[in-house]
């Protein structure tokens, strides 16, 4: 897919696509938006649809940003009580450590 | 080539249907008006012939138009004389973006056999394999290894042969269901065993819900971009990824002497595939070129980088374009394959575009005829007849898919496509390809292409290689299946069609995995234990 080839109309329809599938659980999605049409948003000259697609990845990368964040928070919680919740967190451990000899 | 010939001829000839001259003219004047001085001096002239200053552009002021008919001349002369020179650095260049994901994904695998044990355990095989090595008598391995490969093969033929006849008949959303099973089973499936091998073998704790977060979009994110659209760099991100995932499992699950027979089997299987005249692939890729359709990109990988390389390939592409074009209107010469629409399509678009792209590009002045003559061309050759194409098309087909694949590797100036098709196998292999966008592909269809199975089963070798655990073999079958592919690519430039990407460098890998393995380690290590150094 070769963004330069689209046409304007169908570059918002494509971001706005990316955008709205980032709502189910996917903010990998947003981020590639976000990355993916940042040079259409902010650093081409204006064009008409412009302002919407800067919204949505203006709006991808705040919701990306929060996911990422909110992932790392779980993982460090995570990984500092795994030991310490005993029985729940060895039902959510997915690969629970083998010990060291 | 004859190019002059052709070259010549293209432009001037007062026989060829007008309207395509004209087209022909508009669009270089076009150019010419935009640049203006800017043009390099102008190559050789010799070749072409008068008219030309003739037919140019009317409208056009004294100056433009001298400065149009340099730059006119300029790309001409170039290509007829430059044609072969060009073929080859074209080749180059492509041999270049092909090292680098053939490398990733020979790496990918690598690093995995080094550093998961569970790829190189045995103990569960394919159903398709029901001899497992177990025996000790050579005679008894031997004839079950061939009977494994037999049967491995026979599968790969039979789906090549039904996803051919689904084509035929037009059977596309059969196919396209087939090709999104494929990749959903191996985005999650099989990268859910990956990511739970890796920590494994790491040792590293993860929870559930993180885990199903990456997996779910990973996933999905996998079958946007394989299906429908996404970043080029990310859908070829994703296809070497799950390049990688099937050569680990065929490593993982085929026996032990049965991985090499099926290689061996493959570089014969690719070859009667993708070069004969009945040859499933190719009828394949004749097939689609008759309909002017891309085979299933999904199954593809195609090396054009974002619309950088694209434009620098246009011009070669152009200058081929050009030349053939005069065939075209002899209605004779092959070069009508270059026609296809999606080529054109890509042109036209890059042509849209072009103003925006050449204030950035302006070096590439070439580039800009080049994109132009090729639109016109493009139009031209819709106007001719299909049958013409057709008799043509045969060439590309190589890339089949089909397993073992073909390398697609086509120049895109052919405006073949190779495609490989998908591999047949019920294996995994299938998934890999997918569907991308017809858009996609046609960015795509100028870079080379090469098959996913072409990937796949480079990744089998050089990890089956490795799995032994000795860097010198692992590094003489990497070496080895680059010189193969740019032996490939070589004869890529000089047959310009699609050809078969693992028969050079399979027997290669095979030939250096055994020479390395039972003579120069052997003889490596005597030197090192007796401290001699060479």
């Amino acid at each position: 897919m070769d963004l330069q080839k689209l046409k304007n109309e169908d570059k918002l329809i494509l971001c706005r696509k990316y955008y709205l599938a980032g709502f189910f659980l996917l903010p990998f999605l947003w981020l590639v938006n976000a990355i993916w049409f940042f040079k259409e948003a902010f650093r081409k000259p204006h064009y008409a649809e412009q302002s919407e697609i800067r919204t949505y990845v203006t709006r991808s990368i705040i919701g990306s940003a929060i996911w990422l964040a909110a992932i790392i928070t779980w993982v460090i919680i995570f990984q500092l009580n795994r030991v310490s919740w005993g029985a729940t967190g060895d039902l959510l451990t997915f690969v629970i450590p083998l010990g060291e000899a | 080539m004859s190019s002059h010939a052709r070259g010549t001829p293209v432009i001037h000839s007062p026989e060829g249907s007008p309207t395509e001259r004209t087209s022909l003219m508009s669009n270089y004047n076009i150019e010419e008006a935009t640049r203006g001085g800017e043009e390099p001096p102008p190559r050789t002239q010799a070749i072409r012939n008068v008219p030309e200053t003739a037919v140019v552009q009317p409208s056009e002021n004294a100056a433009n138009q001298g400065s149009g008919q340099r730059a006119r001349q300029a790309p001409r002369s170039q290509r007829s004389s430059d044609e072969e020179e060009e073929s080859l650095l074209y080749g180059a260049k492509h041999v270049i973006m092909l090292f680098v994901p053939v490398t990733l994904c020979m790496m990918v695998v690598v690093a995995t056999i080094r550093s998961v044990t569970y790829y190189t355990d045995k103990g569960v095989y394919l159903i398709y394999t029901p001899f497992h090595d177990k025996t000790d008598d050579t005679g008894t391995k031997l004839w079950q290894t061939l009977a494994n490969a037999m049967i491995m093969l026979g599968g790969i033929v039979v789906m090549t042969i039904a996803l051919l006849l689904l084509y035929k008949y037009k059977c596309y959303k059969f196919i396209n269901g087939w090709l999104v099973v494929s990749s959903v089973m191996l985005l999650f499936f099989f990268s859910y065993i990956y990511i739970e091998q890796i920590l494994r073998a790491y040792n590293a704790a993860m929870d559930y819900i993180t885990v199903a977060i990456i997996m779910w979009n990973f996933g999905v994110g996998g079958m946007f971009c394989i299906h429908w659209k996404g970043p080029l760099l990310l859908q070829q991100a994703y296809l070497i990824m799950i390049s990688a995932l099937v050569a680990l499992m065929f490593i993982k699950f085929l026996p032990d002497w049965t991985t090499w027979a099926v290689l061996a089997v493959m570089v014969v299987w690719d070859l009667v595939a993708v070069l004969c005249p009945k040859g499933p692939l190719r009828m394949l890729v004749e097939t689609a070129q008759s309909r002017n359709e891309p085979i299933f990109p999904a199954l593809i990988y195609s090396s054009t980088m974002v619309w950088l390389i694209t434009m620098a390939d246009d011009p070669e592409n152009a200058r081929k374009q050009e030349s053939h074009v005069p065939n075209s209107s002899t209605g004779a010469t092959p070069n009508l394959e270059d026609s296809e629409d999606e080529d054109d399509g890509g042109f036209k678009e890059h042509i849209a575009n072009g103003m925006n792209r050449n204030s950035q590009f302006s070096n590439s002045m070439d580039t800009q005829i080049a994109r132009r003559a090729v639109e016109a061309l493009g139009e031209m050759s819709t106007v001719e007849d299909p049958e013409v194409q057709r008799q043509y098309s045969p060439s590309l087909d190589a890339g089949s898919s089909t397993d073992p694949d073909p390398i697609v590797a086509k120049p895109k100036k052919k405006g073949k496509k190779r495609k490989p098709v998908p591999p047949p196998n019920t294996t995994p292999t299938s998934d890999t390809r997918d569907n991308s966008t017809e858009n996609t592909e046609s960015d795509e269809e100028r870079g080379v292409k090469l098959g996913l199975g072409d990937f796949i089963f480079y990744g089998v070798l050089v990890g089956k290689a490795s799995s032994n655990g000795d860097w010198n073999t692992t590094l003489a079958c990497f070496v080895a299946i680059l010189i193969g592919l740019c032996c490939t690519l070589l004869l890529l430039a000089i047959f310009r069609k699609a050809l078969p990407a693992l028969p050079i460098s399979l027997t290669f890998g095979l030939v250096f995995n055994f020479a390395t393995a039972e003579l120069v380690k052997p003889f490596m290590d005597k030197l090192a234990s007796e401290q001699v150094y060479i």
